[in-house]
């Protein structure tokens, strides 16, 4: 088992970097797209393990941009350097309010995450003398100089290390925290789990990564505005990817990402915006019919399958 | 020398005072029961002393040192471990996973030293087929599993808040062996709450009845069952 995994992502990863070799710079750009996304819904995915439902992707996003861009305009930073901090400073930011918000659960919980990105968009779009206030930031020069295949190598890189952080996550201590926390916080805690210091964790560290995300991607466009670095799409788009792919997985949001940053693609050249609208449906759709998604439908098929080979009846 | 103490521990739910100026105490080795009417105060004593309510008044020590601040998550790896009444499995892990929990947070094992162990208590209780689903045990395997998942976090002193409701008379049979079984081999100070007294006279070596959130009798249940204030408090008011 061990082994065939170790192979798969051999296999994936050398696709991943030799991939700039067959694409044109459009594709190269869909593909980085898709990375961005796949990460973006891994670390929701991972914070949703635990039950709770963020809709601050946008939030953590944006400041991510912000907190770049900012860096390399007033310090000088160096690109590379400027996505290490805004990591750091997403991550530092989202214990703050994580410290507050995590005193909340549920419904509540998901509303303070959307409000909080509201604010760091209305702070932003506000504060005119520092962050441009709605005419947003321009860079000076795109990252490595806005060429194509090492933008896209680092996208590769950082995607696989977000891959290989959900991976460890499921098999390590957190995954049995933030399951058993996601069941019944009550059995939980009687067990020795500290919820709020488990959750806190959790929502730093992914948040930290929709930063790094946010950061990446304003170093690709060289620019932020607070309409576009905090559009709610970077929200609702890896939720719909990882609720198609499968919850709970780290499969699931790749998969998701994948196929709908794709189709979404595709249809954005036929009807503008209407890819929101196929987004919609899908989302309708594997709610009602499939609400384990593709990895959780797949594994049912195996598990059946694997139970007829040994002869035993599921029940 | 007790190891488990309350002191007139108190609890007010708005004007409701549900349990009131209890003393109690556990000894390692020993099985108490603690019974009562409906509405005595039972339940909310054990979550008092696991932590998941904070009392008015009054104080609970473990070992001589004063834990009523204490969270209960700590509270569980300093060994006070518990069933709950109302069956709580992690249905989203199986059940060895489920028992691993204690392993890992209360005890600070690895994951796989904490499967290992896992296993092994699981076996110990007579559980089997462990990475089932918990959707797919019975009653009896449940209520093992929630004594193993109590059992794991290596506890000083057990409570079992009515491990015996839901169970036929074998399987009760079944569960006071295997109670007093772990008693003696892990040498616990345990706590049961219980309604079927035949299970209280079994498998206890001491009683103390509430009602109404107070203490009104303990000591051997053959003597207790004889007090005129639990009798009354059993079979109604003003007998």
């Amino acid at each position: 088992m061990k082994k065939t995994l170790n192979r798969t992502f051999l296999i994936i990863g050398v696709l991943l970097l030799a991939a700039p070799l067959f694409m044109g710079p459009y594709a190269q750009s869909v593909a980085r797209s898709v990375l961005m996304y796949l990460m973006l819904a891994i670390s929701w995915n991972m914070l949703v393990s635990s039950g709770q439902l963020s809709f601050g992707i946008a939030g953590f996003f944006g400041l991510g941009g912000y907190a770049s861009t900012l860096a390399i305009v007033y310090l000088g930073m160096p690109p590379i350097l400027s996505l290490v901090f805004a990591f750091i400073l997403v991550g530092a930011a989202a214990w703050l309010l994580g410290l507050v918000a995590l005193r909340l659960r549920g419904m509540y919980f998901a509303i303070s995450t959307l409000a909080l990105a509201e604010i760091f968009r209305v702070i932003i779009h506000n504060w005119h003398g520092f962050t441009g206030g709605p005419n947003g930031k321009l860079l000076p020069k795109l990252i490595f100089d806005g060429a194509s295949v090492p933008t896209y190598l680092l996208m590769a890189v950082l995607a696989a290390g977000t891959i290989a952080f959900s991976m460890w996550f499921r098999r390590s201590k957190f995954h049995f925290a933030v399951t058993s926390i996601r069941d019944n916080e009550i059995a939980a805690m009687s067990t020795g789990i500290n919820i709020y210091k488990t959750l806190l964790m959790v929502f730093a560290v992914t948040s930290a990564v929709q930063g790094l995300v946010g950061a990446s991607f304003a170093n690709m466009y060289g620019f932020v505005t607070p309409e576009s670095s905090f559009n709610m799409n970077y929200t609702l788009l890896p939720l719909a990817m990882t609720l198609l792919g499968g919850l709970y997985t780290t499969w699931g949001p790749v998969l998701g990402a994948v196929l709908l940053g794709i189709v979404g693609e595709y249809l954005k050249l036929y009807i503008p915006y209407g890819h929101l609208i196929v987004y919609g449906i899908i989302i309708v759709l594997v709610i009602l019919f499939m609400p384990n998604g593709i990895v959780g439908l797949s594994g049912k098929l195996l598990n059946g399958f694997e139970a007829r080979k040994k002869g035993e009846v599921q029940l | 020398m007790s190891i488990l103490q309350t002191k007139k521990l108190t609890i007010k739910f708005g004007g409701l005072t549900a349990v009131n100026e209890v003393d109690f105490s556990l000894e390692s080795g020993h099985i108490v029961g603690i019974i009562g009417p409906n509405g005595a105060g039972k339940t909310t004593f054990i979550n008092l002393i696991a932590g998941l309510h904070t009392p008015t008044s009054g104080s609970v020590f473990l070992d001589g040192e004063d834990i009523t601040a204490m969270k209960p998550h700590k509270r569980a790896r300093i060994g006070i471990g518990r069933t709950f009444q109302l069956i709580h499995p992690l249905e989203n892990l199986s059940l060895v996973e489920n028992v691993m929990n204690g392993f890992l947070f209360a005890q600070d094992f690895s994951v796989p030293k904490a499967r290992k162990a896992a296993v092994l208590l699981c076996e110990e209780l007579g559980l089997s087929r462990l990475e089932r689903p918990t959707s797919q045990m019975n009653i009896l395997e449940i209520k093992k599993m929630e004594l193993a998942k109590a059992l794991a976090v290596n506890p000083k002193i057990l409570f079992l808040d009515e491990m015996m409701a839901g169970l036929n008379s074998d399987e009760s049979l079944e569960m006071i062996s295997l109670v007093q079984k772990v008693t003696r081999s892990k040498n616990l100070a345990v706590g049961v709450v219980e309604h079927v007294m035949g299970v209280i006279k079994q498998l206890t070596h001491s009683v103390v009845v509430l009602d109404g959130g107070e203490v009104i009798a303990q000591g051997k249940y053959e003597d207790v069952v004889k007090n005129e204030r639990v009798q009354s408090a059993y079979l109604g008011g003003g007998a």
